[in-house]
């Protein structure tokens, strides 16, 4: 009976495995792509593995896309501060303080991401152009920041609420002030759960496409953008698009094995209590 | 407590003022557009017409095929995700105690982490008529090569195939935490009573799963409306208007050929289709659960 148990299990595992290494077979194909010569992409039958670590792929992109990168890298790291600067003291507040309306207020907060991106384009764009940020990074800062508050305000305050309201009363008898309160009690004590929120806006900005597109044209142009010209009509360079795709999904496989925890608490907001 | 006041209004005004500008102007601002025939290209070319955008729109056989390709896309991609994720799920579940499981589970959800613009580079690679290492495997098996992305009559399917690979992660992820917040003792209970497998899923998996499940399809219908990305650097909506979708749409007539009233006509009415999907569901989970948002 227990041996059985046993024989089940293990063959659980393996049909886990297998289905697992052929979800991430489309993967595996592109990393080896990125490694290819030209001579290599165009073989017939295809080659699984190339027959040399060629790097010559990535250094051309490095050599050539290096600006691009460093878009990427400092919108999203300047956005996800943003959001948390923003976000966080706004959470705090409809946490410990009572108000009028407050579920009214958490609801319009919560809605305001529910508008597709294409709804508020133009005058986004237009208002961007306007105040002179068009194609430079602050203009896409400050649209990224205000996409992902409605999200982050709304996950924040989940987490804050999770906090004993006492540990604030008795902060402020022993006579901080609110803002202290805020900085060295409730910052501190929810730091997994504003992790979530932090990683959350950062893979937002990292793979935003549609708003960088009209967003910026050569000065700010965000990695995402850049990869999606390696499919011109005419022709496509598979091996630089590969190793392109690779350099942009290395930092989230990272972050993904690093943040596992967190991000079933994010995706479910809530929704299931652990 | 008038300092309490001003305290919190301190610390909820940058962001109900960035959020006013970010949702109500672009709102009205796009209303007003939507009314007028406004082009980018000719500045001087302005005049409100109305609701003539409008009504231009709902007669416009592109916009109508893009409103059922969206359509198509969101339901059957959804419900295939959700058959996958739930027998996924279920696996991870049995093997939940194994050591190193969480680490194949993580692996296993990659995809849904993945850039939009990625995972459609990556499969339209591998589905390249003549390059591409899928019809590679067909030829190999003896089976016709599959026009994927290049024929109309299976682009949309193709793109489905990508929605489905990347998001069915995502549903499995909700389905697990659901799964696993069963108690032990239920299931133990239902065997002691002698239920079979179904009476277990009727009975005690479905309660459990119900509100993960309709949440996670709020936010799969929400992003099915929005799908651009991947449309964007597979097909932008070919071959012809095989794979033409909403957004697409309005993204062409805006930046594509300047068409701002026209265009933001098109977005108010992907707003409108929208909100009113959500609404409707949100209203099926506030209908038996009461206090759940």
């Amino acid at each position: 009976m227990y041996a059985r148990k046993r024989l089940k299990k293990a063959v659980l595992v393996v049909v886990a495995l297998v289905l697992t290494i052929l979800n991430i077979t489309p993967l595996i194909w592109t990393f080896m792509s990125g490694f290819k010569t030209r001579l290599e992409i165009f073989t017939i039958p295809p080659v699984w593995i190339p027959k040399s670590l060629n790097l010559a792929n990535y250094e051309a992109i490095f050599d050539k896309r290096l600006h691009n990168l460093e878009n990427s890298v400092a919108i999203t790291v300047g956005s996800t501060a943003g959001v948390l600067l923003i976000a966080v003291p706004a959470a705090f507040a409809l946490t410990v303080f009572a108000m009028k309306n407050k579920k009214h207020l958490e609801f319009w907060i919560l809605s305001t991401r529910m508008m597709p991106p294409i709804a508020a384009a133009i005058p986004l764009y237009l208002g961007i152009k306007e105040i002179g940020l068009y194609d430079t990074r602050w203009g896409v800062m400050l649209i990224y920041i205000g996409f992902n508050l409605p999200f982050a305000i709304w996950m924040a305050t989940t987490f804050m609420r999770q906090l004993p309201g006492e540990i604030f009363e008795a902060a402020l008898v022993d006579g901080c002030s609110w803002p202290q309160v805020l900085l060295r009690i409730a910052v501190p004590l929810s730091v997994g759960g504003l992790s979530t929120v932090a990683i959350f806006t950062a893979l937002f900005c990292w793979n935003e496409l549609l708003l960088a597109v009209f967003l910026t044209s050569s000065n700010a142009k965000t990695f995402t953008v850049v990869l999606t010209e390696f499919v011109g009509q005419t022709n496509i360079v598979w091996e630089l698009m590969a190793a392109g795709a690779v350099i942009q999904i290395v930092p989230i496989v990272i972050l993904t094995f690093l943040t596992q925890r967190y991000i079933v608490a994010g995706l479910t907001m809530g929704a299931v209590k652990q | 407590m008038a300092a309490n006041r001003r305290i919190r209004n301190l610390f909820l005004a940058p962001a109900i003022i960035y959020l006013l500008f970010m949702s109500i102007y672009p709102l009205i601002y796009s209303l007003y557009l939507s009314t007028t025939r406004k082009n980018l290209s000719r500045p001087y070319q302005k005049g409100f017409i109305g609701f003539d955008n409008y009504s231009n729109l709902i007669t416009n056989d592109l916009f109508r095929t893009a409103i059922e390709n969206t359509i198509v896309l969101a339901v059957a991609s959804i419900l295939i995700e959700l058959i996958i994720a739930f027998f996924i799920a279920r696996l991870f579940v049995a093997i939940s105690d194994v050591p190193g499981s969480s680490i194949i589970r993580t692996v296993f959800i990659l995809p849904m982490m993945l850039t939009p613009v990625v995972s459609g580079l990556l499969w339209s690679y591998i589905l390249s008529p003549s390059l591409g290492i899928a019809n590679h495997i067909l030829r190999e098996l003896g089976q016709a090569p599959y026009p994927w992305l290049a024929s109309s009559d299976t682009a949309l399917k193709s793109v489905i195939m990508i929605n489905v690979w990347q998001w069915s992660p995502f549903l499995m992820l909700l389905m697990l935490a659901g799964l696993m917040s069963i108690p032990r003792e239920q299931y133990e209970a239902a065997a002691m009573d002698g239920a079979n497998i179904l009476q277990v899923v009727r009975h005690i998996e479905m309660p459990f799963l119900r509100n993960v499940v309709l949440i996670g399809i709020i936010f799969r219908v929400i992003d099915n409306f929005r799908l651009f990305d991947i449309i964007y650097v597979t097909t932008r909506g070919g071959p012809g208007s095989a794979t033409e979708v909403v957004t697409m749409y309005a993204y062409r007539e805006m930046f594509g050929f300047f068409n701002v009233g026209y265009g933001s006509a098109a977005a108010v009415l992907i707003l409108i289709m929208a909100n009113i999907v959500t609404l409707v569901l949100n209203r099926f989970i506030r209908g038996e659960e009461g206090n759940v948002r």
